[in-house]
């Protein structure tokens, strides 16, 4: 069903559309951002060539912000795969051709689009090899006791993502052969001979300045987060120091040499207790440091913070320190412990969302091996520190519900990947 | 000031007609009449169609730094106990009402947060979880969750309540929910394991996530029996040093006589412990009977623990004592305290189960002062002197055991009778508070004992 216009701001209207997903929505989408100034998303290449070798190359096209950390497209769209049947060579060729199409009709950028293809253990389950060692992929579990998440147990997930709302619910549709051409480019092939999207389990977001700000229109989204945040809890995140580089997160070795792992958490997200209880000190204390707090590092909604979370090492080392002596200990200095000779294991590409008329967040990570992420989120749990579950970073206002771990395979191999392409299987 | 604007004209008359004619006027001064403004409206006549979401709650001004009295005693719906796996929990709710929140070590203003409620309808939603085997609160916050529901669909996001600290409720774990409109609804609540360290019959036990549900209906009649069941204090008292004993938790909302468990009644609501004249005489037998009970409370289904610790005699080894003390303490209001929490420290004999081979225990029980609700998730590390020189410096960890309850211990090689022993408190209980505790148990000045021969 298309949302209602008349109760939406324009930007909430299109944010619901791209949830909403499906040709009604596209169709409403493209009336709503076409306002007499619509211009056409920048053109793709006819060159495959001249595109990256990794699915995950996208810092290099994306935009930066004043202090040179990588923004995220605005919009994004998980879409969740299940195979019609199993793959042949005919498959991979649909599928292969069905990805140059969008290819040529998007510029690979923000102002394009620009996307991915990750396939689950469960995909790669019905083949005889298994997958090479240089991949660790295994199946997502429960990495908590607090949390009972249930699993992406389907084939595939394709995430779409552009500044541009229309263009995410356009690829999409796309890709499902519901159009004959796509941004004035013929369509040559889709995907809907060979997959069924999961729509059950698909799922959408946003991340912006200011996005967050604009679903207080929801119960559980409070007036009070600043009008500027990017993200629902109110500070900026992912700067550039705190981040795994691309080359970081690259498998480094074997066929799927160029590609990388992704992990990607559902969770939602207890805005009320955080914003209309905790204060600001305890959230800065909460989310960075006590020391973030007591110093006033931060600033408002994390403005003052230029290029790194303020993460010193004495900081990081002073965690478990914290947790006895000041009773509270940030998300981020926990999280950091897991760092290598000082390096971030992790690249986030996290997105809030308001699927479900509730907040949320779809943490979704890129690194070299699943293994790495759980050794993140074991630093960000913090069993081992001296400290109460509500003053232990974060973990009093995010609920899991969902996990699911993929190979994102190198552009050579995103086509239905056998489990080890060398092999000749 | 509270805000009066949610309370209703009819309820507050009806209320004040109840309680003394010093505490009525008191609900009058410093503004408005209480109900103006009031938009549930005055004079239609009806009676049961606009009851006030919470009640009138006026503020004490400038309280103590310390336990104290606070101007009501809370009513509340006491929901049946139920089973979940090895625990058992027992729901209670009442109206929206102020707590404190902390985090961190007290000393900076913005580490407490006073948290008041919404003007909004809704619940304080609240549960006491216990071991059904020992019967032992379980005092220490592991991150339970809870989900509410209507018609199956579930109502806003998820959350982990607050674990906390009230005079009538001793430990438990609560939260001001808000909720959309009346009806019945649904709470899922998930039981994270105790990671704790357990010892004594706990050890390896609590360590299973469970999920529990239980209904309850949001109404006109939970209104009147929550807001109309408040029962203010003699103004007098209001502020004063003392608690509020804990509420007759077997039986329901307050008034009744006191049943089996508390056979003298000592706890009878209304009761207060104060500073000259709340003598908890009977304290030790009252843990006693608590601790016998625990295993086999069948003969009383609605049996809702209180989270008191034994008091001073039921610790083995030598209390450690104020050096400048006349008397050994015999109870906990006789304790040292830091912060008005009263500090039991005890040295057993050598190989205490608790302790490392042939090796003392030293344990330090920080606990309220009248209630003996037990102070957790501290951190506290000790110094041992001899002849003024340092002989050891360990931390304690926070441990539950199934006799000795929560309390925070280490094992200790070289002390003996005549060293120093100075507790030094690194963070105060990061547990929220109801009024009367928030001022209290913030800023913990470290105790110095010593340990006295062994007579």
């Amino acid at each position: 069903m298309v949302p209602d216009r008349s109760s939406l701001s324009r930007r909430e209207y299109v944010r619901a559309l791209v949830a909403t997903g499906g040709a009604g929505a596209l169709s409403a989408c493209l009336d709503a951002v076409d306002d007499g100034e619509a211009t056409a998303a920048p053109s793709g290449t006819d060159d495959p060539d001249s595109l990256p070798d990794r699915q995950h190359a996208w810092n290099d096209t994306l935009s930066s912000d004043d202090d040179g950390n990588v923004l995220l497209p605005e919009h994004h769209a998980l879409v969740a795969l299940s195979l019609r049947a199993e793959p042949n060579e005919e498959d991979r060729d649909t599928v292969e051709a069905a990805f140059r199409t969008i290819e040529r009709a998007y510029e690979w950028s923000n102002e394009g689009l620009v996307f991915t293809v990750g396939y689950t253990p469960a995909y790669f389950a019905r083949y005889d090899g298994s997958l090479p060692d240089s991949v660790d992929l295994p199946e997502p579990v429960a990495l908590t006791d607090r949390e009972d998440p249930a699993f992406d147990e389907y084939d595939a997930l394709l995430h779409l993502a552009s500044d541009r709302p229309e263009v995410v619910l356009e690829a999409e549709e796309a890709l499902f052969g519901d159009r004959e051409t796509v941004n004035g480019v013929d369509l040559e092939a889709d995907l809907s001979g060979v997959f069924d999207r999961r729509e059950d389990h698909r799922r959408t977001g946003f991340v912006g300045d200011g996005l967050p700000a604009r679903h207080t229109d929801l119960p559980d989204v409070p007036e009070s987060i600043h009008e500027e945040a990017p993200f629902f809890m109110g500070f900026r995140s992912g700067f550039r120091e705190s981040q795994a580089t691309e080359d970081r997160v690259t498998i480094s070795e074997g066929p799927f040499s160029g590609g990388t792992t992704q992990q990607l958490s559902s969770m939602d997200l207890q805005l009320e207790v955080w914003f209309e209880q905790d204060n600001h000190y305890q959230r800065v204390s909460k989310l960075f440091s006590p020391e973030h707090a007591e110093e006033e590092l931060v600033g408002a909604f994390g403005e003052r913070l230029e290029t790194a979370s303020g993460l010193t090492d004495d900081r990081i080392e002073a965690t478990a320190a914290d947790a006895r002596e000041r009773g509270v200990v940030g998300h981020a200095q926990k999280a950091a412990r897991a760092r290598e000779n000082g390096d971030p294991l992790l690249l986030r590409r996290d997105f809030n969302t308001v699927d479900g008329d509730r907040p949320g967040l779809h943490f979704l990570s890129l690194q070299r091996g699943i293994d790495e992420f759980v050794r993140v989120r074991e630093a960000m749990t913090g069993a081992d520190l001296d400290v109460p579950s509500a003053n232990n970073g974060l973990l009093h206002y995010i609920f899991v519900n969902r996990r699911g771990n993929y190979l994102l395979p190198p552009r050579e191999h995103r086509a239905l990947p056998p489990a080890d392409p060398g092999s000749g299987a | 000031m509270q805000d009066r604007d949610t309370i209703d004209r009819r309820t507050f008359t009806r209320r004040t007609a109840a309680v003394t004619g010093a505490i009525a006027l008191a609900g009058c001064v410093g503004g408005e009449e209480p109900g103006d403004g009031d938009e549930t409206g005055d004079g239609d006549g009806n009676g049961d169609d606009d009851v006030a979401a919470v009640p009138e709650l006026p503020e004490i001004e400038d309280p103590p730094d310390a336990v104290y009295v606070p101007t009501h005693r809370e009513a509340m719906r006491m929901l049946e106990p139920i089973d979940a796996g090895e625990f058992r929990l027992a729901p209670m709710l009442s109206y929206p009402h102020p707590f404190w929140v902390i985090a961190g070590g007290g000393s900076a203003e913005e580490e407490v947060e006073r948290i008041d409620p919404d003007d909004g309808r809704g619940v304080h939603m609240m549960f006491t979880l216990w071991d059904a085997e020992t019967g032992i609160v379980l005092p220490v916050d592991e991150g339970t969750q809870i989900t509410i529901y209507r018609d199956d669909e579930q109502v806003g996001s998820p959350r982990s309540p607050w674990a906390m600290i009230s005079q009538e409720m001793g430990f438990h774990f609560g939260d001001n929910v808000s909720l959309p409109e009346d009806g019945t609804y649904t709470v899922e609540v998930t039981i994270t394991p105790v990671s704790t360290t357990k010892t004594g019959d706990l050890e390896g036990r609590l360590e299973e996530r469970q999920t529990a549900t239980f209904e309850f209906v949001y109404d006109d009649e939970f209104r009147h029996e929550v807001v109309g069941g408040v029962e203010y204090l003699d103004e007098d008292d209001w502020g004063r040093r003392g608690a509020l004993g804990p509420m007759d938790h077997g039986h329901g909302e307050g008034g009744h006589a006191h049943g089996e468990e508390h056979g003298d009644g000592h706890h009878d609501d209304g009761h207060q412990h104060g500073d000259g004249d709340g003598h908890h005489d009977d304290g030790h037998q009252h843990g006693d009977e608590h601790r016998d009970d625990g295993g086999h409370d069948d003969h009383d289904h609605h049996h809702v623990p209180y989270s008191e610790l034994p008091d001073v005699d039921e610790y083995p080894g030598t209390v450690l004592v104020d050096p400048d003390a006349d008397e050994r303490p015999a109870e906990t209001m006789d304790l040292p305290r830091s912060g008005d929490g009263a500090f039991l420290a005890t040295l057993t004999e050598p190989g205490f189960r608790l302790a490392d081979g042939d090796e003392r225990y030293l344990l330090v029980s920080p606990r309220t002062p009248y209630n003996r609700v037990p102070l957790a998730d501290m951190s506290l590390s000790v110094t041992v002197e001899r002849d003024g020189e340092t002989v050891a410096e360990p931390s304690l960890e926070q441990t539950l055991d199934s006799e000795l309850d929560l309390h925070y211990g280490t094992s200790v090689a070289d002390v003996q009778p005549g060293d120093s022993v100075t507790i030094t408190v690194e963070s105060p209980p990061q547990v929220a508070r109801h009024r009367g505790y928030e001022t209290a148990f913030l800023e913990m000045p470290p105790v110095e004992l010593t340990i006295p021969e062994e007579s």
